[in-house]
Order: C-alpha cells, then sequence, then structure tokens
C-alpha cells in the first residue's frame, strides 16, 4: 500500500468526508490518519465546518398560493403552445 | 395538475439562491421547463432528481460565462487557501484551548449563509446538493453533466471558496488582521 505524504492526504480529506473513497485510496488515507495526529485535526476541522454549514443553510418554507402560481404559469404556457401554428 | 416534489425544488432553490422571490421564480421556471422536456424522461420514477437537475442547471447556467466564475489564476490561488493554517498562523484566540473550534463558533448564522452564497454557482450548486441531499459524487456527475473528476474539483474549490470568505468576514468583524486572499 503506498503511504501518503501529508500534502497527498490533505487533498484526499474532502472525498473522504464526502464519503467518495474506497478500496486502496481510502486504506492508504486511514493508514496516514492513524500515524498523523496534524492531519487527524484537519479532518475533524473540516468535518466540524461542513457541520456548521449544513446546519445553518437556509430553510425554506413554503410561500402561500406557489402552487397556483406555478400552475397559472404552466396552464398559459399549455395554451401558448396549443396557439402556436 | 399535480406539482410533484414542490416542497423540495423550493426548497433547494431557496438554499441555491437565498432569496424567496427569486427561489419562487427559479421553481415556476423549473416546471416550465420540466413540462416542456416531459416527453424527454426516460425513468418516470425518477422525477424528483430530474427535476434538481433542471433547477441545478438553471442556476449555473444563469450566470455562466459572466464575471461571477472564477478564472483559472484565481482558482489556482483558491487551492491553496487554508482556512485552518491561516486560523493557526493568526491565532486570533490566544486564550482559546480550541482554537479552531472557537473560531467558527463566533460566526452567526447570517455570516455562514453569505459566505455561502457569496461564491460562484459551479461551486455552490455541487455543495448544496451534498450538503441537503447526501448525493455520491456518481450521482453528480449524472445530474451536473461532468466527469468525476470535475464534481471532485468543485466540491474542493468550493469548500476553499467558502473558508476564504469566512476568513474575509472575520477580517471584516476585527477577529483576524490580515487579509490576503
Amino acid at each position: 500500500m503506498k503511504r501518503l505524504s501529508c500534502e497527498e492526504a490533505i487533498r484526499e480529506l474532502v472525498a473522504y468526508l464526502d464519503g467518495a473513497l474506497s478500496d486502496e485510496p481510502l486504506n492508504a488515507l486511514e493508514a496516514h490518519l492513524q500515524v498523523c495526529l496534524e492531519c487527524c485535526d484537519r479532518l475533524k476541522f473540516s468535518r466540524q465546518l461542513d457541520s456548521v454549514i449544513k446546519a445553518r443553510l437556509a430553510e425554506g418554507t413554503l410561500p402561500d398560493g406557489i402552487e397556483d402560481r406555478v400552475r397559472a404559469r404552466l396552464s398559459a404556457l399549455a395554451i401558448g403552445g396549443m396557439a402556436e401554428p | 395538475m399535480t406539482l410533484p416534489h414542490l416542497r423540495s425544488v423550493y426548497r433547494l432553490a431557496v438554499r441555491l439562491v437565498g432569496d424567496v422571490t427569486a427561489a419562487e421564480d427559479l421553481t415556476q421556471e423549473t416546471y416550465l421547463k420540466a413540462m416542456q422536456a416531459f416527453p424527454s424522461l426516460r425513468d418516470r420514477a425518477r422525477v424528483g432528481p430530474w427535476l434538481f437537475q433542471i433547477l441545478s442547471r438553471l442556476v449555473v447556467d444563469r450566470h455562466r460565462g459572466s464575471a461571477h466564475e472564477v478564472p483559472l489564476d484565481e482558482s489556482v490561488d483558491l487551492d491553496r487557501f487554508s482556512l485552518y493554517d491561516r486560523i493557526a498562523e493568526e491565532d486570533p484566540f490566544p486564550y482559546s484551548e480550541k482554537l479552531h473550534d472557537g473560531f467558527l463558533a463566533q460566526f452567526q448564522d447570517e455570516d455562514v449563509r453569505r459566505a455561502l452564497l457569496s461564491i460562484p454557482e459551479v461551486y455552490r450548486v455541487p455543495l448544496v446538493l451534498v450538503y441537503t441531499e447526501e448525493m455520491s459524487y456518481r450521482e453528480l456527475a449524472e445530474l451536473l453533466a461532468c466527469p468525476l473528476g470535475t464534481v471532485m474539483s468543485r466540491l474542493h474549490r468550493g469548500r476553499k471558496a467558502v473558508e476564504r470568505a469566512l476568513w474575509e468576514c472575520a477580517h471584516r468583524r476585527g477577529w483576524v488582521v490580515e487579509w490576503t486572499p
């Protein structure tokens, strides 16, 4: 198994956080994390930053009447489409 | 006429553009496009992801070629930016035992939302889809019609861009002295 440098490990952290690593790249990164406290700290920070952003993403409650407005535009499009030669 | 997934589509639109009026316009546009393209939908069981795809492309295409896309030179600088390193170097809270955690805890909800909204759509769209819909890289590649490598680099740069926007925010608020992008 290839041994990763810190620079190589840092480049893989995002994919690791997103669960996108598997097989050899995953094993190589996990082996590096077992022996590198600095990269573990970086991973922990990136994970926490992701949690902060996720928790603060805007919430949208459906505005009153949106369904009617979308339907009205779709109907207008349908009628316009039928009117075309 | 039923509007499947209206709530999910609108919620994603709000998260992608941050403004309820713009989000409603985008939602309407998404269903208009969907109605026009419906005959071409192969798998009718996948209407939800298909609507997300239409919405995402509308958001990215709206700014394609505009000044809001990041030039290549800047993206190289972006790749090098590390909020973790900046915090460690400047040490804005010298008496904190948890320096990095303490730094993140300073931000208000609105600061974080603004940071996310300040980054180019080409990075924001995949990032929001990963955060909210927990999409895999493969699903994202399909949805955004780009190779896996492009998805990976956009997610990487998107996070870097958010980190840089948060550092800039910390500078504006006077928590840190140094500001070099």
